[in-house]
């Protein structure tokens, strides 16, 4: 469709602004459980969202109709609404909060949804999930396969004119054991979504994956409670993408800090005054706000109104520095932000979201960390999560964990929690592995806003050790 | 929006199955909105969004072989030909597929036709009610109005349409501390003297919150649950908590229950009932569920949701669940425990009104985590002294559900589903609020 040749046509509507963002999201799932097929799914949403401003206030019209005079309705309706919401104008905007970006960006996926056919992912997955069967116990051998392409294009009556094009693919797989003490779950792979193609499937390497998770699943079984004490705590990449994207990106959205999202996702125990003075963790904490990084999960050219994205620190030496707001947000707080002001798909409004939120490598190597530990514990792969409206008080859950005894490595125990205050938390991080330890997640789950919007974010992280720590096992 | 109309999906979704082999079968079943939102905050408007639109999902059998897809629907005249194509498309990769031996099968489930399309004010006319009433108040939260779809049709003949007109207001009002007070106004009948004094009442209870915050110590305590806290207690059980698949797979959370190692308390009783209206009886492939089914009764278990899918694969008995076999419609019945007597009942300890991101800490033993959130206080001999800091609790359901449970209210409150990822939602549950002799709250 010629979204140009239909904005020409709403110019006569006279509004101060308009844009139009085409989204169309093409998705293939595909799922074997006990090398049984379990489904395919092709889904495809297309659809187009008209933006108007009117006495300084935004309004939103979408539809999934591509009748030009039906798009023009939803474009009158918009203006409508946006003059009668003026009157209750929570702040009033102008053009200066939407860039005349031009640009185009294609992710470095090679192999879309074009290139799908399902004869050759379902050999995989069935390969997998016979590749997990290493013990009458291990009662379900799941393996998954997602593959997404997103095309955006953006034009705006200010020039505006942005193209996207991106692929995203990731294999999840998971063994469950069971027996007469008790279930146990591990799993690979759910949190790495990223930016490549079909291409990017090392056959061999998830066979190997494979079998570890079935292994692991059974050494859990066998495995001890975890013990409940504070001692020092060593998270891998896998736990702390949620550890960043709970403690760090969501408290640092601008439109939490205003108040917007109070009513659903929560508020920030982060306050404005706070941007350039609070020590939010341990001077060897560094956190980057980084769309640019190749391949990563949210990875993009421009955030959904056009602002171009760049990488910025929101955390350096352990101060905080800067917020995850767009422009919008930007000006109501009079405060540096990001480009981050995006939508789910065409049928939201774009709000303050994270992207790549990542924690940077340090210098440690995993081996120091482990040498430096007393009595501590080394937790891997989230399987739980909860925290506070505020961000704060944190409870997190993983599947596999091996206690740590005079500087080494000992008996893996199950259930392994632990608890705790954010900023409190980040000021006890006392070593930062570095390059050899830093692995790149990305989750496609990301719940928030009023309607509610789910959204692709991407977090990488190396192996980080925190001093005294509460933790705690499962059981009664 | 034609796309919303029952004659015409039934027009289109026969045209596409009379295009069907004899060795095929297919379901097709629509979902679509015209929705009205309005983002709210310091009672004020954030952003405002019209959205229109619907899709079809296709199930698509070939012999012993399944596929799903789905398309945009607009009513438009290129829609037929794209389903055509999507048809043909799925034709051609169903053969590379392995086959289904747990599939099911559409069959002819009746034909049911429900719609409630009470007229209501315009959009903006009940925005400015709302807005008008929450004058001087910062109120934040979400405005929603307009018309939802479910429809399902299959290659058997059978036809369900459910249509509904409906509106929420989902907000919470705030003090100068930050303290707050939720609350809900939702219906498809509009009345704006129901909807002032509605937010009056939470300005009544926010006046509460101005008292100074009482710090509550990590321990156990006695603990009232209002009917929205016990409402987000039954979200989390909907995950794997009463599923017979989850169970079968190892992921279920009521382990010991299904397994009759266990009961909750005999005053607990759950069900799935669709008398509350605010759900379609059909599921998503157009199975009818039971008008009620039991799946605690008197703190044993009776039934958990049991999809046929997973019927047919762990040789049990379909109750017509969802594919996720999640609670549609629950109801918790109620017990005795009078509105006016719950502050004495407590005697010292807490008033939760709601509970907030729940999560397992151990699923084996049904335990769980989650924050206290909203107007919760600290009650003692039977009074309200303060409200509390926010508490982070750990407790099992056999607990709460079971060992714990001292009373449940004589009253329940209708609390509508407001979720709205990708659509809005339809369906909610009726729940009372639960007294307990201990809770433990860890942080």
């Amino acid at each position: 469709m010629n979204l140009k040749n239909i904005l020409s046509t709403l110019n006569n509507l006279g509004a101060e602004y308009i844009s139009l963002r085409e989204v169309r999201s093409r998705t293939i799932n595909l799922s074997v459980r006990n090398e049984v097929f379990e489904g395919l799914s092709s889904t495809e949403d297309h659809g187009i969202m008209v933006e108007v401003m009117m006495n300084g206030q935004f309004a939103h019209g979408a539809t999934n109709s591509f009748d030009p005079a039906e798009i023009v309705r939803v474009a009158e309706e918009a203006k409508k609404q946006a003059i009668e919401a003026s009157r209750f104008s929570l702040s009033k905007f102008s053009i200066e909060e939407r860039p005349a970006t031009v640009g185009e960006y294609k992710s470095p996926g090679e192999k879309g949804i074009d290139h799908f056919h399902p004869a050759e992912p379902t050999k995989l997955l069935m390969a997998l999930s016979n590749e997990m069967k290493v013990h009458d116990h291990i009662i379900s051998r799941t393996a998954s396969l997602y593959l997404t392409e997103m095309d955006t294009h953006f034009v705006a009556t200010n020039g505006a004119d942005v193209k996207q094009n991106i692929i995203r693919t990731a294999v999840g797989i998971s063994a469950t054991a069971q027996s007469d003490k008790g279930t146990q779950r591990r799993s690979f792979g759910d949190d790495q979504s990223s930016q490549y193609g079909l291409e990017r499937f090392d056959t061999a390497k998830l066979l190997v994956e494979a079998k570890r998770v079935a292994s692991e699943a059974m050494e859990l079984l066998e495995a001890e409670e975890c013990p409940t004490e504070t001692m020092d705590l060593i998270l891998a990449p896998d736990q702390l993408y949620l550890q960043i994207h709970e403690s760090i990106g969501h408290p640092l959205e601008l439109d939490r800090i205003l108040g917007d999202e109070r009513n659903y996702a929560g508020w920030s125990f982060v306050k404005p005054a706070d941007f350039g003075s609070l020590q939010y963790g341990s001077k060897l904490m560094n956190v980057t706000f980084d769309p640019t990084m190749v391949g990563q999960n949210a990875s993009y050219f421009s955030d959904d109104i056009g602002n171009l994205a760049t990488k910025e620190f929101l955390i350096k030496d352990g101060l905080l520095l800067r917020g995850l707001g767009g422009l919008e947000s930007q000006k109501r707080l009079n405060l540096p932000g990001v480009a981050s002001q995006r939508a789910t798909s065409w049928n939201r409004a774009p709000i303050d979201r994270m992207a790549n939120v990542n924690l940077e490598p340090g210098s440690s190597t995993l081996a120091d960390m482990i040498k430096s530990v007393k009595r501590g514990i080394f937790m891997q792969s989230n399987r739980s999560w909860s925290i506070d409206d505020y961000r704060n008080k944190f409870q997190f859950g993983c599947e596999f964990a091996r206690l740590i005894e005079d500087g080494k490595l000992t008996k893996v125990v199950k259930n392994p929690n632990y608890r705790g205050i954010t900023a409190p938390f980040w000021n006890q991080l006392k070593m930062v592995g570095d390059k050899s330890t830093f692995e790149v997640g990305g989750l496609s789950n990301c719940g928030k806003g009023e309607p509610n919007q789910v959204i692709f974010v991407g977090h990488a992280s190396p192996v980080c050790l925190f001093s005294n720590i509460e933790v705690f096992g499962g059981g009664k | 929006m034609k796309a919303l109309d029952s004659t015409y999906f039934e027009f289109f979704s026969k045209f596409i199955l009379r295009d069907l082999k004899s060795d095929e079968a297919m379901t097709m079943t629509l979902n679509g909105e015209e929705t009205f939102f309005a983002r709210l905050s310091n009672a004020k408007v954030r952003q405002v969004t019209n959205i229109h639109q619907a899709h079809i999902d296709f199930n698509f059998i070939k012999g012993n072989k399944v596929m799903s897809y789905n398309m945009p629907f607009s009513a438009a005249e290129g829609d037929m030909i794209i389903a055509l194509k999507k048809l043909n498309q799925a034709r051609e990769w169903i053969e590379t597929l392995p086959e289904d031996p747990y599939l099911v099968r559409p069959k002819f489930y009746g034909v049911t036709k429900e719609e409630t399309l009470n007229i209501l004010p315009k959009n903006e006319e009940m925005l400015g009610v709302v807005l008008d009433a929450a004058a001087g108040v910062d109120l934040a939260g979400v405005f929603s109005c307009g018309d939802i779809v479910r429809a399902t049709m299959n290659s058997e003949g059978q036809f369900h349409w459910f249509k509904t007109r409906n509106f929420y207001l989902d907000y919470s009002l705030y003090n100068s501390n930050q303290k707050a007070v939720k609350s809900l106004y939702a219906g498809s009948i509009w009345d704006n003297n129901e909807l002032r004094r509605n937010i009056q009442d939470s300005q009544h209870k926010l006046s509460l919150m101005d008292r100074p915050s009482k710090k509550v110590e990590r321990g156990e305590y006695r603990v009232y649950l209002a009917p929205s806290a016990v409402g987000e207690l039954l979200g989390t059980l909907s995950w794997g908590g009463v599923s017979m698949g989850a169970h079968q797979r190892g992921n279920g959370s009521l382990k010991d229950l299904w397994q009759k190692k266990k009961t909750l308390s005999p005053q607990f009783t759950l069900k799935e009932d669709y008398s509350l209206g605010l759900s379609p009886r059909f599921n998503e492939t157009g199975e009818v569920s039971p008008a009620d089914l039991l799946l605690v009764e008197k703190g044993e278990y009776k039934n958990f949701l049991v999809s046929t899918r997973t019927a047919n694969e762990y040789k049990v008995e379909s109750n017509m669940a969802s594919d996720w076999e999640s609670m549609r419609s629950p109801v918790v019945t109620t017990g005795d425990l009078s509105r006016e007597d719950i502050y004495k009942e407590i005697g010292t300890g807490l008033y939760l009104s709601d509970l907030h991101y729940l999560n397992w800490s151990d699923r084996e033993t049904a335990r769980i985590t989650g924050m206290t959130r909203y107007a919760c206080f600290w009650i003692e001999n039977g009074e309200v002294v303060a409200p509390i800091e926010d508490l982070r609790f750990d407790e099992s359901y056999y607990s709460i559900f079971g060992d714990a449970l001292e009373r449940i209210t004589n009253f329940s409150e209708v609390i509508p589903s407001t979720g709205s990822y990708f659509q809005r939602d339809v369906g909610g549950l009726r729940v009372p609020g639960v007294l307990l002799s201990q809770f433990k709250f860890t942080l």
